[in-house]
Order: structure tokens, then C-alpha cells, then sequence
């Protein structure tokens, strides 16, 4: 049928065909916004939505319009200024930017490669076994402190790591803490279920029907994988890599527990703008620039997703 | 599994899988069995192999009426988080995947913008916002921070269970005499339940753990993960890792609690 | 007998601009086995979602027992529907599911399962049903389980949304029988849909026929069949031959497309139009046989319909389809004559 094929409501919610043009376009615009509350799924949808502007708009909005006041002010309602970003660039702040995205790209295809496997076997080998996912989901649950804090432990001197090889071949290893690689390897650790799930119902969207024909045709593992797999599976995967991009470069307790601000990532800089220097101003202007950032690369990727095909795996 | 696809099965590769999975769940576990092996150890400063061992720390945990506030925080954070968002999550995941409206496909995408956003930074946000509001920070502004991330990810979660719902059945029931109350709660909330399960477990279990949007918004009232953290950069504390490993513990019981659970009534 | 139930009076239904159905007028009779027919797109789920009461006539009046009804809701009208997907409820066991009407009406637990297994018996399943889940149920019982619970709610008017699409062929033709005997048995009116004017034939009263939104023909079976009200409700039956004429003279008839000429039939009054033979109409002639029209060809492909078989015929610029009852043998390659008689045609306005 020629209709919204999804779902009906119990009421009748179609916005009826009006009559007639009558009265003022003003009117018609507010008959236009009743009828718009009619529909079940618009009220439904309100208080979620009020909690998405109280707790989302309205700060991030508040941040932004912060980073346009005079430096150390308290108040926002002074003439908009863009000093806060030209200190920005003239007192370095960039090199921490510049360490973000690159430990954010580093972290992001280090965890496309471990994760594929995993998420391959997760939809097609392991299918049924609830008992790996949550083994995988847990530690989503555990704070990611106590989990950090947990490397800190294996891989300090005469940690589990150290302590074992010397007990076993007396041998001492270099220390492997506080350093720009062990920051990378906490990342990668705490943001791997933010990959891996995703991922993973990318490559459940893949047909085994597709599958089963490209092999049919004479399809190499190799080519039903690049022909077939990757492009499939690709929504899944891409918002895999946006979300461990976008949270890596907003992390902060890996550089600081593991990396022992061996770098400085934004979000300390950010930090300590609000908290030690108490520079409202100069903190909102580098929160603008990271919501700029991510704004352009969600709202980039998403405004192309189709949610229901992805979700509903039909 | 048909047989078409078993003949096409690379055993070898399989076995590749495999072997690659337990090797991440390895590299998952083992800073956790770190943590958990260095609450059993007696001296200050942790050394390996251990060679002595005690439950002094669990001890001086149990006994600490600080630890214990901070677990009441931590628990009426999370209870209430819990509460208030599988309700919201319910009417929002009803408006993500039941209904058919205009403006539905931008709601799909703004109601998720939170998940995507650092929270560190959300919760510096937040409470810059706060103040502007002239709202002090404490347990209530933690509870809402929560919500800000948590709703998105439960109304996710209930969504996938309401898209397997035939819509039709609803109307059946309507059809046959049922109120609309009756329709919700005889046919709707039954048929969603697994999932309205699995997302109050991921809302309890995700405001529990949490840590970035916590430390800013707490204030004075600081969650068990705040509380560890302020240990961890104070400089070593044994009680650290005893008191990481009671709430790794608590989370794992109550995830395969739940899990089990939730199997055990789909069975009867 | 003659009572009418259920009367449409111009009813349409728009989706923004788009007409869903269109100035609609139809009664049904009480205790009748009605059908509505049409292809997918053709309005009729519209029109039962209105008859129902889930969705309200854009303009024009629904009357049931002679009372307008548009503005009740479809839990307070007395109808039921037995929805394509079933709509069974999952979460609950088949005798819970037969019992959901009575349950809201405050029946006792009792009452409810004596007449829940009453019910079950009506439908040929076992007691044992009773406490099965609806996953358990093979497509057919959940059918009968479906219909259950519809009697359950004892409605005045039960409708069904092509309950029976999904099943195999055999079972549809079991339970179609079946339906129609329960509707018998219970006199109660019977609204059916479906895109199958087969299953129509086999159960109803009577048929109408949708195309576009809008009825085209009303009638019983045997008006359908034999005096399709024009060439879409005779395609609709199932194939057909079809040749646009013009009149020549009294009699005969020009084929504009390939100039033939044939024998109309006796009581068109059109001039020009669509004349309509159905294959199992035209024979093919032995030696020494003749009929109205005659035209000659070669036989061009075989296909075994069960029963019947049917033969592609090469003629002049065309081919044409003949059935026949199989044991006559045809090879195709053949050479043969087709013929059929004036009155087996029908002349039907384009």
C-alpha cells in the first residue's frame, strides 16, 4: 500500500488534508504545530527530548557563548570578544589539539584492526553465546580508573608483568610506564567495546545469503571480504571509528593515570582552565573548538545513516 | 546453520577467530586480576609475586564509615538514574522505532548526539551551566549529567526490542475491547519487557561505574569511582584496589544476575 | 435474512493528497460471507482499517445496524478483525490469547476457560492447546487460534485481512472450506479481504471488487465470473484473451490489431471496445468441427495446470491461450484450428 508502511497509531494520527486555505498564514501555522502534537510519536518523544536541551544544548550553547567573553570573567554578559582564541594559538594550546587527534587516529585504526576479528566472530561464529558479550560488555561497567589503575599494577616495576619474567628468567624489564605508548594502549583498552559492538552489528547486516552467492561465483575469502563484508558492514564500522575518535580525543584519565602527563590532552587543558586557573573564558574556547570538531564529524556521519535499517536488522 | 554454509567455512580461519578473542578478553581481564590480586596483598606498596597475603584492606574498607557514604551515593545515583531513565527511554524508544511521525528521522539522530560527545568535557559543561543556573553541585546535578548520557543509550537498547514488535498486535488488542491503558500494559510493556530489562541493567550499571561526568558534578557528595580516583593520583592507597575490586565484583554480579534472570523468566 | 449490518454511504479516505479510497457505496447484509477484492494498492486495507475503526472516513458515513459509527473507536464498536500477521500476542499462551476479550469484560476464570476450550474444539484443536504457547503453534493452528479469539469476542461483524496469504496452498484451501463453515454454523456476517479472487469465489456471498480506490463491480461469484462488469474484473479472474474491436456490422467484429474479424456476441450493444474469451472457452477443433469463429494456428508451448493443460497458440499476429481437461494431447509444433461460439464471449468497454 501507498502508505507509511512502518506503523499506525491507535488513533487516527494522519495529518488529515486540510481545507481550504482560510484565514491567516499565521493560522494555519499554528493549526499546522497542534496537529504536529497530535501524532503519538512527537509527545512521546518530548521528555527525552527536554532532558536532551536542559543537559546538552543548554550547556554546550552556554560554553560557547562563554568562550566569546573577556578573559577570567565570571559573567556572560560582556561584549563578545575573540581573545580567548587567539590565546589559544599564541600560548600553544595547539600542541595539545595536535597530540588529541593523533593519539585519537592512532587509537581509532589500531582498534579497527583488533576489533574486526572479534566482532566477525561475535555476529557469525559465536552467534549464541550471550556469555561472551557480557564477558566483553562488562568492563563498560567497571570505572575506567579502577581498570587503568589495573595496568598501572601489571606493568609497573615489580608489577605482574616485571615480577613475572624476573622471578622466572631473572630478567628486568625497561619501564613501561609514562610514555606516549602506554597512553595509546590505555585507550585503546577502555574504548574497545565502543568499537567492537558497533562494529559487530555492522557485520550482523551482512547477509549470509550475500555471503553464500559471492563465494557461489567464485569469490575468494579475500574478495567476498572487500567486495561484500566490508561494504555491508560499513555503517557499523564507521560509527565504531567515529565514536572512539570523538572519545579518545576527549579522554583524559589514560594520559594522566598511565601517560603521568607525559602529554597533555585538550581535555586537561580544558580542565584546568575551569578548575585550577579559573579562566571560564579561555576553557569554553577550547571546549568550542573541540565541539566543533565533533559536531562536524557526528552530525557528518549520521546525517547519512539510515537508524532504521541498522537497528532493526531487517 | 544451513549446510551450503558449514561447506563454506574456512575451519582454519575460524579457529584463528578464536584464538584471537581469547587473547582480547585476556588483554581485558588481566589489568582487572591485577587489581583484584593487589587487594589481597599485605604490604603498602605492591610488589609481585606477592608474598604475603591479607584481607586487612577489605577490612579497613568495610569499616570505613567515609567508603560507606560513598557507596550510599554511588547507589541512590544510580537508583534513581535507573528509574527515571527506562521511564523516559520507554515513551522515547516508543517515538525512535513504534511511531511513524514527522520529524521522527532528526529526533533518531539528535537524541544520540550525547553518546557521541566526550564527557569529560559534558560534565565541565554541565556544571558550568549549573552555576550559571545558580544550582550548587551534589548527588541531584550527578543524576542529571547521568541522564543526559544514560537516556540516549537506554532508549537505544529498548528500541532494538521495539522494532521486533509487530504493531499490529497492539491494534488487536484494542480491537478486541482493551482501553488504551489496558492495550500498554496487558500487550505493550509485556512484549518490551526484555528489553526495558537490559536497559535499566545498562542504566543501573553505567551510572555506577561512571567517573568523568561524576567527578564534575558531584561536588561535596563523591561517587566510589570520584572517591578512587582522588586515592590513585594521591599517591597509592591498598584500599584502592580492595575497593575496585568490591564494585568490579558488584557490577559482574549484577550483570550475570541479571542476565540469569532475564533467561530464567523467557523460560517459563 | 435480508437485514443490512454494515452500509457505506460516500465514503473516502485521503492521506495528504493522496486518495486512498474513494466515494464508496456498499451494504452488507446480515449474516452474510462478503468479500472485498482487489490488488495490493487498490484501497482495500484502507477500507477495512475504516470498518474497523482504526482509522476515520476523511468524508462520508460508515452505519452499522443503521447507526453512524465514524466517530467510535474500534475497542467500543462491535467488530473484530483477524489481522494478516494475526497479531497473536506472544507473551501470552494460546488459551490466554482466546481469552483476552473475555478477560477484559470481567469474565470469571471459569467462565473463561470453558469457553476458551468450547472454542478450541469449534476449531478442531485439542484441550491440549490450552496451555501451549502461540510459538509452539504451526501456521495453521495459529490460524484457528487467531479465529478463536475473534469468536471469543463474539462481534456482530468479524472481518479478516487476508489472514490466509502466508500459508501453502493446501492448507489455504483446507481452511478456506473450514471458514466457511464456521460462518455458516455461527451465522454471523463475515467481511473478508484479500488479493486472491480465487479464495473470494470459494467462500463468499458475495464479491466486490476494488481497483484504485474506488468499487468496480458487485456481485456473487457467478455475476463475476460471468459478467465481469469490464476487462479488469475479467483479468482479475485469471488469464484471458483479450482483443481490441470495433464493430463491423451486426454480428461481427474488427480486430483493430490484426484485422481478423469475429463472431460477437449476441447481446452487445457497444460499438467499439475489449471482446474477452477465457482459454478454457475456446477449443480445439477436430476435423469436421465447427464453431462461431475459426481461426487457425500453431501450438507454441504446453503447460500442465494440474488437471488442465494450457497451450500457447500461435495465430496471425498473436498468441492466444486454450485450456483443456488433459488427456488431449497436443505436440507443440502441432498445426491446429481454434474455434469458439458467440456466447462465449463478452464484449466490455475499454
Amino acid at each position: 500500500m501507498n502508505m507509511p508502511s512502518k506503523s499506525y497509531s491507535v488513533t487516527d494520527s494522519s495529518p488529515e488534508r486540510l481545507p481550504e486555505n482560510r484565514g491567516s498564514a499565521l493560522n494555519i501555522r499554528v493549526r499546522n504545530t497542534l496537529l504536529w502534537f497530535r501524532q503519538p510519536g512527537a509527545l512521546l518523544s518530548l521528555p527525552a527530548l527536554l532532558i536532551f536541551v536542559a543537559g546538552f544544548i543548554g550547556p554546550l550553547g552556554l560554553v560557547v557563548i562563554y568562550s566569546l567573553m573577556p578573559e577570567r570573567s565570571f559573567a556572560f554578559n560582556q561584549l563578545p570578544t575573540l581573545e580567548n582564541f587567539v590565546t589559544i594559538f599564541q600560548e600553544g594550546y595547539y600542541i595539545s589539539y595536535a597530540w588529541s587527534v593523533w593519539l585519537a587516529l592512532v587509537s581509532t585504526l589500531i582498534l579497527i584492526v583488533i576489533c574486526w576479528p572479534v566482532a566477525y566472530g561475535l555476529s557469525r561464529i559465536f552467534r549464541r553465546s550471550m556469555i561472551l558479550t557480557l564477558l566483553l560488555v562488562l568492563p563498560l561497567f567497571v570505572s575506567e580508573n579502577v581498570r587503568l589503575f589495573g595496568w598501572v599494577l601489571t606493568l609497573l616495576n615489580h608489577g605482574i608483568l616485571d615480577g613475572t619474567t624476573r622471578t622466572l628468567f631473572g630478567w628486568e624489564l625497561p619501564d613501561m610506564l609514562y610514555n606516549a605508548p602506554v597512553t595509546v594502549l590505555g585507550m585503546v583498552y577502555v574504548y574497545l567495546p565502543f568499537m567492537l559492538f558497533p562494529m559487530s552489528l555492522g557485520i550482523s547486516m551482512v547477509p549470509d545469503a550475500c555471503r553464500e552467492a559471492a563465494f557461489d561465483m567464485g569469490a575468494t575469502r579475500w574478495q567476498v571480504f572487500k567486495e561484500v563484508e566490508l561494504p555491508l558492514a560499513m555503517p557499523g564500522i564507521m560509527i565504531g571509528c567515529l565514536l572512539s575518535f570523538v572519545l579518545v580525543l576527549g579522554s583524559i584519565s589514560e594520559a594522566k593515570i598511565l601517560g603521568g602527563q607525559s602529554i597533555i590532552m585538550i581535555s586537561h587543558d580544558i580542565e584546568t582552565a575551569f578548575t585550577y586557573a579559573q579562566n571560564w573564558p579561555l576553557g569554553s574556547a577550547l571546549s568550542t573548538l573541540l565541539i566543533l570538531l565533533t559536531a562536524v564529524l557526528v552530525i557528518g556521519l549520521l546525517s547519512r545513516l539510515n537508524l532504521d535499517n541498522l537497528l532493526s536488522r531487517k | 546453520m544451513s549446510a551450503t554454509e558449514t561447506a563454506y567455512r574456512n575451519r582454519k580461519s575460524e579457529k584463528a577467530i578464536r584464538v584471537w578473542t581469547v587473547v582480547i578478553l585476556l588483554f581485558i581481564y588481566l589489568p582487572m586480576v591485577a587489581v583484584f590480586i593487589a587487594s589481597f596483598s599485605k604490604l603498602r606498596f605492591f610488589m609481585f609475586p606477592v608474598k604475603a597475603w591479607s584481607l586487612d584492606w577489605y577490612a579497613s574498607v568495610f569499616n570505613s564509615i567515609e567508603i560507606r557514604d560513598y557507596l550510599g551515593t554511588s547507589l541512590l545515583i544510580a537508583g534513581v538514574v535507573t528509574v527515571v531513565s527506562v521511564v523516559l527511554a520507554i515513551a522515547g524508544a516508543l517515538a525512535f522505532a513504534r511511531y511513524e511521525w514527522k520529524g521522527r528521522s532528526l529526533y533518531q539522530k539528535l537524541i544520540l548526539l550525547p553518546i557521541f560527545f566526550p564527557q569529560a568535557v559534558l560534565g565541565l559543561a554541565i556544571l558550568l551551566w549549573s552555576s550559571a543556573l545558580d544550582l550548587s553541585p551534589g548527588w541531584q546535578l550527578a543524576v542529571f549529567a547521568h541522564l543526559v548520557w544514560i537516556i540516549p543509550i537506554v532508549t537505544l537498547v529498548i528500541s532494538i526490542q521495539v522494532y521486533g514488535f509487530d504493531p499490529s498486535v497492539e491494534e488487536a488488542a484494542y480491537d478486541l475491547g482493551a482501553s488504551r491503558w489496558q492495550v500498554f500494559t496487558e500487550v505493550t510493556l509485556p512484549i518490551l519487557w526484555p528489553g526495558i530489562f537490559s536497559g535499566a541493567l545498562f542504566a543501573f550499571l553505567l551510572s555506577w561505574g561512571n567517573f568523568p561526568l561524576s567527578t564534575f558534578t558531584t561536588g561535596a557528595e563523591q561517587t566510589v569511582p570520584v572517591w578512587l580516583y582522588a586515592k590513585m593520583v594521591a599517591g597509592y592507597s591498598p584500599q584502592v584496589p580492595a575497593l575496585g575490586s568490591l564494585t568490579t565484583l558488584l557490577a559482574g554480579l549484577v550483570l550475570f544476575g541479571g542476565y540469569w534472570l532475564g533467561r530464567r523468566k523467557a523460560k517459563k | 435474512m435480508t437485514e443490512s449490518i454494515l452500509e457505506l454511504q460516500n465514503v473516502e479516505k485521503y492521506f495528504g493528497d493522496f486518495v486512498a479510497v474513494e466515494r464508496i457505496n456498499l451494504e452488507v447484509k446480515k449474516g452474510e460471507f462478503f468479500t472485498i477484492v482487489g490488488p495490493s494498492g487498490s484501497g482495500k486495507t484502507t477500507m477495512i482499517r475504516m470498518l474497523v475503526g482504526m482509522d476515520k472516513p476523511s468524508r462520508g458515513d460508515i452505519l452499522m445496524s443503521g447507526e453512524r459509527v465514524n466517530d467510535v473507536p474500534a475497542n467500543r464498536r462491535p467488530t473484530c478483525m483477524v489481522f494478516q500477521s494475526l497479531a497473536l500476542f506472544p507473551h501470552k499462551t494460546v488459551g490466554e490469547n482466546i481469552e483476552f476479550p473475555l478477560k477484559l469484560r470481567g469474565e470469571t476464570k471459569n467462565n473463561r476457560k470453558t469457553r476458551a476450550i468450547q472454542l478450541l474444539e469449534q476449531l478442531h484443536l485439542t484441550e491440549a492447546y490450552y496451555a501451549k504457547k502461540v510459538s509452539e503453534c504451526s501456521g495453521g493452528e495459529k490460524q484457528r487460534v487467531a479465529l478463536a479469539r475473534a469468536l471469543a469476542f463474539d462481534p456482530e461483524i468479524l472481518f479478516f485481512d487476508e489472514p490466509l496469504s502466508a500459508l501453502d496452498y493446501r492448507l489455504r484451501k483446507t481452511l478456506e472450506k473450514e471458514l466457511k463453515d464456521i460462518q455458516r454454523q455461527t451465522g454471523k456476517t463475515f467481511v473478508y479481504i484479500t488479493h486472491s479472487l480465487e479464495e473470494a469465489m470459494v467462500m463468499s456471498d458475495r464479491i466486490s471488487i476494488m481497483r484504485d480506490g474506488r468499487i468496480v463491480q458487485i456481485g456473487t461469484p457467478d455475476e463475476i465470473y460471468n459478467k465481469p462488469a469490464n476487462s479488469f474484473v475479467a483479468q482479475f479472474m485469471g488469464e484471458v484473451n483479450q482483443f481490441n474491436v470495433t464493430r463491423q456490422d451486426d454480428a461481427r467484429f474488427l480486430d483493430t490489431d490484426t484485422q481478423d474479424t469475429y463472431v460477437g456476441p449476441p447481446d452487445a450493444d457497444l460499438q467499439s471496445g475489449v471482446l474477452i474469451v477465457r482459454p478454457e472457452r475456446i477449443q480445439i477443433l477436430a476435423e469436421g468441427e465447427a464453431a462461431d469463429t475459426e481461426i487457425a494456428g500453431t501450438v507454441q508451448n504446453q503447460y500442465v495446470l494440474g488437471s488442465r493443460v494450457q497451450y500457447e497458440v500461435k495465430v496471425t499476429k498473436r498468441s492466444l491461450l486454450v485450456e483443456t481437461m488433459i488427456g488431449d494431447a497436443w505436440n507443440v509444433g502441432e498445426s491446429v484450428r481454434l474455434g469458439w461460439n458467440s456466447d462465449q464471449a463478452f464484449l466490455l468497454a475499454r
